[in-house]
């Protein structure tokens, strides 16, 4: 079954083109890795994906609903990690994810299981901005699967993370389906089964699966 | 929302001790600026009184929405179900509350500073203002947020429709500081025009927040 289905997905920012008819199919279950140099479109397909961004034009569909009508229903069930981590500074670690609990209506007794889950449990009563880039970014993470999403998109999550990022990535997104955008091939050759790589915001070639190096 | 604006605030005093700075100078500069005497003191203190709340009010509530956008915690906060209205709703609350500690230190200062009385009705007229202006300030801090000129913008977008609070909030700020003049009703007046705002705000918001 698929869990995305995107057709002729177009971005215009004013007179530049972000996005040129990207088709897309996720299945669940899937994890999709979106490669592509700098200012390829990766960011912008990924925005459109949670939810964050509308297309200029095209059709998105996440778990059968018109992505672009149903944001706010399929936000309950998304989560994003976007570029910038977006934590409030004056907040702890554990504060940070209670804020978001209420916003999501999510027990607070998650936040101990997140933070055991993303390697900040000892870093709980620090202010986020005490916390190094990389524990912010495994915060954010943790952040984004705060209320066991169906569906991760995450944008860049590699980067700031140290050599266990990878596991991290792959703890949070097993039994999920994911779509990330990396610039590490490697790192999407262990995590994903299928590669979509864009050049100028069109997809080049066709979605690849990945041989899985044991 | 407002308790996490309130924590921020409180563990990192940005925004309260500047603005409280900032409304004593306002008045201390007045009573230098004007020859206040016991007769003239009831007709100037509140122009200065809304003068200082209108510059402090700007500052309070372009912050609400710039310090997200700064952080880039806007997004993560919409990207969440919870109701665009409550997020405008705990913002407004958390940047009136700040305002309203402004307050506590303006008013005492101006009763000080220009001798007029500190009386339930000046201060319950600087409250029912104080919401309306709060709504309206965070709604249109909102909306400039992502604007690189918001600083004149907002300006610019809020004082037409603050006019009305400080039409009103004067002249009941005038009439209890015994000044004369002005509707008898003007704390009546304030209230409809807090619930009319409150309203249409709260409306507005999905539409302000959500792209």
């Amino acid at each position: 079954m698929s869990v995305i289905v995107a057709a002729s997905l177009t971005q215009r920012f004013g007179s530049e083109v972000g996005l040129d008819g990207v088709d897309l199919d996720v299945d669940a279950g899937e994890h999709l890795a979106v490669l592509g140099d700098n200012g390829a479109g990766k960011t912008t397909l990924l925005r459109i994906l949670a939810t964050a961004a509308r297309p200029t034009s095209g059709r998105i569909e996440i778990f059968g609903l018109n992505a672009t009508i149903e944001r706010r229903r399929l936000r309950g069930v998304i989560g994003f990690v976007a570029h910038a981590p977006g934590l409030y500074p004056a907040l702890s670690a554990a504060e940070n994810l209670e804020f978001y609990c209420t916003l999501q209506g999510v027990d607070r007794g998650r936040v101990g299981e997140v933070l055991e889950l993303v390697g900040l449990a000892e870093l709980a009563r620090r202010p986020a901005d005490k916390l190094s880039r990389g524990a912010q970014q495994r915060l954010a993470i943790g952040r984004a699967v705060l209320h066991d999403p169906k569906l991760l998109v995450l944008d860049e999550p590699d980067a700031s993370l140290d050599s266990g990022g990878a596991d991290l990535l792959a703890r949070v997104m097993r039994g999920r389906t994911a779509v990330i955008a990396t610039h590490d091939h490697a790192l999407a050759n262990r995590l994903c089964q299928r590669t979509l790589v864009l050049r100028r915001g069109r997809v080049v070639g066709v979605p690849t699966r990945l041989r899985v190096v044991q | 929302m407002a308790r996490k604006d309130l924590t921020s605030e409180w563990r990192t005093r940005e925004l309260v001790p500047a603005l409280a700075q900032f409304v004593v100078l306002a008045l201390v500069i007045a009573n230098f600026g004007f020859q206040i005497d016991s007769r003239n003191a009831p007709a100037i203190a509140p122009g200065v009184l809304w003068m200082a709340l209108v510059f402090a009010g700007l500052v309070a509530f372009g912050r609400a929405f710039a310090a997200e956008r700064e952080q880039s915690s806007l997004e993560a906060m919409l990207m969440t179900p919870a109701s665009p209205a409550a997020i405008f709703a705990g913002k407004a609350l958390a940047a009136a509350l700040l305002l309203v500690l402004c307050e506590a230190v303006l008013l005492p200062a101006l009763a000080l500073f220009f001798s007029v009385p500190l009386s339930f009705e000046v201060v319950s007229a600087v409250l029912l203002a104080t919401v309306g202006m709060a709504v309206l300030g965070c709604l249109f801090a909102a909306m400039v947020a992502r604007v690189r000129a918001r600083e004149l913008l907002l300006p610019l977008l809020t004082l037409p429709l603050w006019i009305p609070f400080i039409v009103f909030g004067g002249q009941a700020v005038q009439v209890a500081m015994g000044g004369g003049g002005g509707t008898g009703n003007a704390s009546g007046l304030l209230i409809d025009l807090d619930i009319l705002f409150v309203v249409l705000t709260s409306l507005a918001a999905r539409f302000v927040l959500d792209d």
